[in-house]
């Protein structure tokens, strides 16, 4: 499993539409196997997509996202998991061992919808 | 009830938070961990999320605005020790809705002098928003704004254009935004979802534009070591911009027919074709009409690309967008580089209008970077100005007149007439008037020639 997420130094970024680093990981025995950074125009939500389409990943992990890229990403068949805050790499660990989302990376508003699967 | 004595005489504790309760700017402070330490009512509707939520929680999750990542304004406040002003920004609530505001910052210090953190104010510009929308809904097509008649025109109907699968050449000269147009064209239209690729075919050579376009099999020349595929087939299903079709040579001009006409191309060092399925977008700065009758373009070609023609007017044409365009560029560029340019003043405005823009567009937009690099903040002035537009004789910025646009006027008239050897018909056509209002205004202008 591959999942990326839109990162502002090791922090999940707080907003999606205002970010441009992927952090991509890939998950395999409940651990990151391999991760790797690359950078995308969150005003180019379809290039978004080619990008999470050609490394092969399936869930988009982010901030706050507006309605818009959030239901084209949907359209497209990647899950996404939104409004989550906190340090990246600790939330990949803990999502790899659990897939969830812990209490302390959910954003105040933080729902079961921003669990979205397609 | 509020007893009124409670909110007389010097502000207490308790005045203060009954004031801050009351005001429609939502207001928050926060420590030097950035967590919040206070969270208003305003704060409270405006951001969706309850002051028990947001207390105690960095400010970035909660207030969740396109600036928390790289413009934090209350980091810059809290940094420089100044506050700023009426920022424009929005946020996102927990309904996943963009809400448009403006913050301002400032510290936040106790009546010892000593700073505790920092204070955010911001507005609500929803509906501010809505109504400037509404008005600016006629001259603003996807990144490209215009107020100028001949653009509204492409306005109209550019809808219409964008539906259908029409192959559409753009005219216009270098810095007119033909590839905005096209990236508008392709976005509005149903291939949107799919790849828009560009290639620019006057920069590169015949071999290396056909291996771009059309990508190459393994092995078909020394280092092709695996397939590589072409912008067609990259692009499937979306658009393709050939960008300065009218630099390409004969021989590449004959590929790219065929491909028109045939719907199918073979990659270089393959055997079979491969079929297309893009729309075509061609631009060009030059004429190719004209082109087409001194051989240099092929007629079938021509025909070929010239189903729908756009011509987009040089800015020296429309320069009543000059004023929206400067809007425009210091949003973004304030944006990008995280500055809070709030505009230009007046001499800079009647500089801009008085000059002519050989390079169009993209020459303003560069003139605004460069007065981007020498403005720190506050509003850009004639000493942020490159030193071509402010050494030019008689400008508003040297020569100060009571009324700027009056001298902005006379300075485009007579540039366009100097321009033109003052023939006032070709000044007309330059200026993108008919000749009777050119005579009009040299007359009302009080022009000597």
């Amino acid at each position: 499993m591959k999942l990326a997420v839109t990162v502002w130094g090791n922090r999940i970024s707080p907003v999606f539409d205002a970010a441009s680093t992927l952090l991509v990981a890939e998950i395999s025995d409940k651990k990151i196997s391999r991760h790797y950074y690359t950078d995308f125009d969150p005003e180019a939500p379809m290039d978004l997509i080619h990008t999470l389409k050609k490394h092969h990943v399936n869930i988009l992990v982010c901030g706050a996202i507006s309605k818009t890229p959030a239901s084209l990403i949907l359209d497209q068949h990647i899950h996404l998991i939104s409004f989550v805050t906190g340090n990246a790499r600790q939330f990949l660990d803990s999502f790899a061992l659990a897939r969830t989302v812990e209490k302390k990376n959910r954003m105040p508003g933080f729902n079961q919808s921003c669990m979205n699967v397609y | 009830m509020i007893d009124p004595k409670k909110i007389s005489g010097p502000l207490t504790q308790e005045t203060t938070q009954i004031i801050l309760e009351c005001i429609s700017d939502g207001v928050f402070t926060i420590d030097y961990n950035w967590e919040i330490t206070s969270f208003n009512r305003a704060a409270e509707e405006i951001t969706g999320i309850s002051r028990k939520e947001a207390i105690g929680r960095h400010c970035w999750e909660v207030f969740r605005s396109n600036m928390c990542e790289a413009q934090c304004a209350l980091k810059k406040t809290m940094e420089e020790g100044k506050p700023y002003v009426s920022t424009s920004a929005y946020i996102i609530d927990s309904s996943q809705k963009k809400i448009p505001i403006s913050v301002s910052t400032s510290l936040l210090i106790d009546k010892h002098g000593e700073v505790l953190g920092g204070v955010e104010i911001f507005r609500d510009h929803s509906l501010v928003e809505a109504l400037r929308k509404q008005l600016s809904a006629s001259f603003h097509v996807e990144d490209i704004v215009s107020n100028s008649t001949a653009m509204k025109k492409i306005f109209t109907i550019l809808p219409q254009i964008s539906q259908s699968d029409a192959t559409v050449l753009i005219e216009g000269e270098t810095g007119t935004g033909k590839e905005l147009m096209a990236r508008a064209i392709h976005n509005m239209g149903p291939r949107k979802d799919r790849p828009f690729m560009a290639i620019n075919c006057g920069a590169l050579p015949d071999t290396l534009l056909e291996s771009e376009l059309f990508g190459y099999k393994k092995g078909a020349f020394t280092h092709a070591v695996k397939d590589k595929p072409g912008k067609f087939a990259l692009a499937r299903g979306g658009t393709v911009f050939l960008d300065e079709i009218g630099d390409t040579s004969p021989a590449f001009q004959v590929s790219l027919l065929r491909v028109l006409q045939e719907h199918e191309y073979t990659p270089l060092g393959g055997v079979e074709k491969e079929d297309t399925d893009v729309r075509i977008i061609a631009a060009t700065n030059r004429d190719l009409s004209e082109l087409m009758e001194t051989d240099q373009f092929r007629q079938d070609l021509y025909y070929r690309v010239n189903v729908v023609k756009l011509f987009l007017p040089p800015l020296r044409q429309r320069m009543e967008d000059v004023p929206l365009l400067v809007e425009r560029f210091i949003s973004k560029l304030n944006l990008r580089q995280g500055k809070f340019i709030q505009g230009i003043d007046h001499a800079v405005l009647a500089s801009l209008m008085s000059h002519s823009f050989p390079g169009n567009i993209r020459e303003l937009e560069n003139i605004i970077e460069h007065a981007f690099v020498l403005c720190q903040e506050g509003i850009i002035s004639c000493d942020h100005l490159p030193g071509f537009l402010v050494q030019k004789k008689q400008t508003p910025c040297q020569a100060p007149v009571d009324d700027p646009v009056k001298a902005a006027q006379i300075n485009l008239i007579s540039d366009a007439l100097a321009r033109n050897n003052y023939n006032r018909n070709a000044a007309a056509k330059d200026l993108g008037i008919h000749k009777s209002t050119l005579f009009r205004r040299i007359k009302k202008l009080g022009i000597k020639l």
